[in-house]
This record gives C-alpha cells, sequence and structure tokens, in this order.
C-alpha cells in the first residue's frame, strides 16, 4: 500500500541521498547526469533506493531520463506515481 | 517441451601474447575521466596477439575440441566477427576449409554481439532437434575487438580469444533451458564509423553515453529479473536451487551491477577471467562457466544459471547443469 507523502519531504529525502550518493552538492534542478556523475551501478542504486523509500516499481515505460536527471524531476516522477 | 542440448566439450585458445591494461597505448590519449573509468574495470591484463585473426583464433580452438574428442561435427556454426577481414567473403566456409569440415552444413550465425552465442545455441538445438542423423554440431567463435583501441568507454576493454563448443543431444552439461529478450530501439546505441577512415582511426563510439548508463542499464536490470524469474518458474525452481551464477566479462561494476540487480551471488570464476582476459564476447559465459567447473563452484548433479547481455540490446540466460543423476529428466 503507497502512503501520500508531502512533495517537500520527498524532495528532501531524494536531495539528500542523490547528494550522498554522487558526493556532490547538489541543487534541486541540477542535471547530475549532464555532469556525468551516474553510472549504471550509480543509477542501479538511485532507482533502487526510489522504489524501496517510496514502494513504488520503476517499470520499463517509465525509463525517461526526463524522469530522473535532477532531483525536481525525480521528486515530480515519485508523486505521479504515488498518487491516487 | 525442450528438444535436448547438451555441451560434449568445450577448448578456449588464448594466445601467449599478454598487453598488460596499465600499459595500453590508448589510456594516454584518453582524457583523465576515461583514462581512471579504464583502469577500475577490474581487468588487470588482456590476451593481445597480431599474429592471428578472429578466424585464426576460432579455429585453434576448434582443432583443440575436434582433437581432443575425435568428432567429426555434422553442422558448423560460426558466430561471425564484429570486423570481417574482408567484405564479401565468408568466415563460416574459411573455418570450414580450415578444419577440414568438407560435408558439415556450414553457416554463421549472430547479430547480438556478445549474446550471440545464444542464438548459435538455439540453432543447435534446432537442428539437432529436426534432423535425427546429425550428432553432433560445432559452435566456434573468435573475439578479437572490432577497432585497434580496446578499450570501449565505459564497459570494458577487449582481449584476444577464441573458442569452440562441440554440441549434442547427451553430454556432461546439459542445457536445460535458454531465455532471450531483445530491444531493437537500441541497435545502434554503439558504433564503428569505418567508411572513408583509415583503420587506425576507427573506434567504439556510444551515442548517447546517459542512455546507456541508465536507460539501457535500468531496462536490463527488468528484463534479466523478468527471464530470471521466468526461467526458474518454467522449470519448476527456486533461486534456492540454482548452485552457481556466472556472468560475462566486461568490468567489477558489470559484475556486482548483475548482483545487486538480481539479489544473486556471481562465481569467483568471473571476476578471476575478467581480470586475466578482458571481454572475449561471446566466448565470455562458457569460459567462465567451464572455469566455475574446474574450479568446484558448480558440482556435478548440480545446476547454473548463465547471464548475458548486450548493448545492441540483447539479453539471455541458459539453465545448465552439471552431469547429474535422473538423465531422463532432462529431455521432457
Amino acid at each position: 500500500m503507497q502512503t501520500e507523502v508531502p512533495a517537500e519531504d520527498v524532495r528532501a529525502q531524494l536531495l539528500e541521498f542523490v547528494t550522498s550518493l554522487v558526493s556532490t552538492e547538489l541543487g534541486p534542478d541540477e542535471d547530475y547526469f549532464a555532469q556525468g556523475l551516474i553510472s549504471s551501478l550509480v543509477a542501479l542504486e538511485l532507482v533502487t533506493f526510489v522504489e524501496h523509500r517510496f514502494g513504488l516499481t520503476v517499470d520499463v515505460a517509465d525509463l525517461d531520463l526526463d524522469n530522473f536527471r535532477t532531483v525536481n524531476r525525480l521528486t515530480g516522477f515519485v508523486l505521479a506515481k504515488t498518487a491516487g | 517441451m525442450t528438444a535436448p542440448l547438451a555441451i560434449r566439450a568445450t577448448a578456449d585458445f588464448l594466445p601467449e601474447r599478454l598487453a598488460e591494461l596499465a600499459e595500453l597505448p590508448e589510456l594516454a590519449e584518453l582524457p583523465e575521466d576515461r583514462r581512471q573509468a579504464c583502469r577500475d574495470l577490474g581487468i588487470d591484463r588482456i590476451r593481445a596477439d597480431p599474429r592471428y585473426d578472429a578466424v585464426e583464433l576460432a579455429a585453434s580452438a576448434a582443432r583443440t575440441v575436434l582433437a581432443e574428442t575425435g568428432a567429426s561435427p555434422g553442422a558448423l556454426l560460426v558466430i561471425g566477427s564484429r570486423a570481417p577481414e574482408r567484405l564479401m567473403s565468408s568466415e563460416a566456409t574459411r573455418l570450414q576449409a580450415l578444419l577440414g569440415l568438407t560435408d558439415a552444413l556450414t553457416f554463421s550465425v549472430g547479430g547480438l554481439g556478445c549474446v550471440s552465442i545464444t542464438p548459435a545455441l538455439l540453432v543447435a538445438r534446432g537442428l539437432l532437434a529436426a534432423d535425427p542423423g546429425l550428432g553432433d554440431v560445432l559452435v566456434v567463435h573468435g573475439s578479437k575487438p572490432p577497432t585497434p583501441r580496446r578499450y570501449r568507454h565505459p564497459v570494458t576493454v577487449s582481449g584476444d580469444g577464441g573458442q569452440a563448443v562441440l554440441l549434442s543431444r547427451t553430454g556432461p552439461v546439459r542445457v536445460l533451458d535458454i531465455a532471450q529478450a531483445t530491444n531493437g530501439a537500441y541497435w545502434n546505441l554503439y558504433t564503428v564509423d569505418f567508411r572513408d577512415r583509415a583503420q587506425a582511426d576507427w573506434s567504439e563510439e556510444c551515442a548517447d553515453l546517459r542512455r546507456y548508463s541508465f536507460t539501457l542499464a535500468m531496462e536490463g536490470r527488468t528484463r534479466l529479473r523478468e527471464l530470471y524469474h521466468e526461467l526458474l518458474a518454467r522449470n519448476g525452481m527456486t533461486a534456492a536451487d540454482v548452485t552457481c551464477h556466472v556472468s560475462q566479462n566486461l568490468s567489477a561494476g558489470a559484475l556486482r551491477f548483475t548482483e545487486d540487480a538480481l539479489g544473486i551471488r556471481l562465481a569467483a570464476a568471473c571476476a578471476s577471467n575478467l581480470a586475466s582476459y578482458g571481454h572475449l564476447g561471446p566466448n565470455d559465459v562458457l569460459l567462465n562457466l567451464y572455469t566455475a567447473i574446474a574450479n568446484g563452484e558448480l558440482p556435478e548433479g548440480s545446476r547454473a544459471v548463465v547471464f548475458n547481455a548486450s548493448p545492441v540490446a540483447a539479453w539471455s540466460l541458459l539453465l545448465v547443469e552439471h552431469g547429474g543423476t535422473e538423465p531422463e529428466t532432462h529431455y521432457l
């Protein structure tokens, strides 16, 4: 069962995790993919974190880079996937 | 019902000449981030021997397996090289001539990069099922990178090696099941532009590194998980029934990715062969499987799942059994 989490909480959790994951201070609109910070292993950690923390499944159809490239975009993705 | 397929014997030909990764000449022309990525692959050295082309690597392995078994295969399946020495000519019939397999049904298979071993096994299984008079099928491949540069950023470093796999309906390693999936959306993610270019300028280029490292990687996670669960389910197995998991030689990161994505541990043979030989294309997985067997990681009567993936994009799994006491159960 999915639990609704406030957007600010989602953003804060994602920002904390992504910053730790890439070992770089990031703003919520900074594109960490464009900075070359995401290897396939790091991507796996990111997607696994999102799935486990927010109780959702990232399907192949969700694998649009635009859903993941910044913390704000990822927040929107999480909120959309957990809505309703 | 799956037709029987078994590996009677394999041979790998790994040429003598070594190239230490740290001494690869192309490292000097890489920017620092790529140079470091190359150093972090988990590859110490490769075999790199200009005396052999891909066909000669394959032929050397094939001669060994034919001499050791005394087999006279009725079919020769050649997994084509990524960059043949000549256009228009036939690597398959050249190998036929080199091996003296005059009467063997001979043709090429492939098109899936490192996963091309799987269509070869599928074809062999089909031929053996269709023709009761066919005894053995020989699958061969010579792995040599398509360009003078051996580093494919950020994936792997390719070495030289030949492999020959003698297949029949029975044998000490049974191929119980085969699963394969492809997604044509990635057909040109990695390419080598060669027309109107000197060979010295050929290079394996990724059209979109973010697509490789994220989109394809995450699709690979999903595909391998789905194929794994389907393979086990249709064979009445759970993950606990799998003694050994084997994958290909791309990088230490790729091995960890597979382990983390699937919640498994890969055979130690994978990391050791990766370090010693680098990537050998379609030859990786059976080299690693047989090293695992030699190391005692797959005792007789136990089963392994073999994972393979290619950026073209293709994914495949093999369910294999080493020996066993109830052969009738494998031919249902």
